[in-house]
């Protein structure tokens, strides 16, 4: 069991510092489901996972390479800690189930945002050509 | 600071604290990082390219923003402390990896596969509690 919480959190970095993303997202629904965890537990151990800098050594990359608006990162990151103070305090007396059904559909949305991004994307390179 | 390229100013400020916020919410609902919702925000709304976002993105991630909504989960005991430690080195060494190989691949694909997943666990999941 510890052998795959560790091989686990590995394979969430490379996806944390291949899309630039915290990891949450991926951390949640395995935590779950491959180690049996409930779905409160689960949120909260992936909300201690994310307080220390573990995406320090992925964003040193994109600086190198001068990918980083810093003014928008800073802005964005006081929203965030506002927000999530105010958002933990709404999930909490959600009962678990239907927390779960919740996460899900957070899930729906944000891979059809992604997807939509992905698009937009290959539109405009399409263009440059 | 910033790039000028775009609409640089106050209002371009708000929008993206605003967005910062909205992103909060979920990440304090769900016990993500919020980095998920805003790299295609910043994208669609703020038109950054697929690599700026995502390095934006990681800033944001890097002080402890989820602190406040953590301290709400562990006064209610919802946090497994030791598997929080095992998964966290980890996290940080793969990120090193994922986002050395960020630079040589093209990430779209990657980030539509990533999406296609997503949606499915997502599905999966939504279905799964409302069924039982």
């Amino acid at each position: 069991m510890t052998l795959i919480t560790i091989l686990l959190g590995l394979c969430v970095g490379v996806l944390v510092g291949l899309l630039g993303i915290g990891g949450g997202v991926v951390l949640v629904p395995a935590m779950v489901y491959l180690l049996g965890m409930d779905q409160h537990l689960a949120q909260g151990t992936s909300l201690f996972i994310l307080l220390p800098p573990t995406g320090l050594g992925a964003l040193r990359e994109y600086w190198k390479q001068g990918q980083v608006d810093w003014r928008a990162g800073i802005l964005c990151a006081l929203g965030i800690l506002l927000g999530a103070y105010g958002g933990g305090l709404a999930a909490l007396p959600i009962p678990s189930r239907h927390l779960k059904g919740w996460f899900g559909w957070f899930l729906v949305a944000s891979a059809i945002l992604l997807w939509r991004k992905g698009q937009l994307e290959g539109r405009a390179r399409a263009g440059e050509r | 600071m910033g790039n000028g390229r775009m609409g640089a100013g106050i209002g371009r400020d708000a929008g993206i604290f605003l967005v910062g916020c909205i992103c909060g919410v979920a990440s304090g609902l769900f016990g993500v990082g919020g980095g998920v919702l805003l790299v295609p925000l910043l994208a669609l709304l703020f038109s950054f390219g697929q690599h700026r976002a995502q390095g934006t993105s990681l800033v944001a991630l890097i002080p402890p923003t989820g602190a406040l909504a953590l301290m709400a989960y562990a006064r209610e005991g919802f946090v497994s402390w030791r598997t929080g430690i095992l998964l966290i080195p980890g996290v940080f060494l793969g990120g090193v990896a994922g986002g050395l190989l960020a630079k040589k691949i093209q990430p779209q694909r990657m980030r539509q596969v990533f999406a296609g997943i997503l949606f499915a666990l997502g599905a999966w999941q939504a279905l799964e509690a409302w069924w039982r």
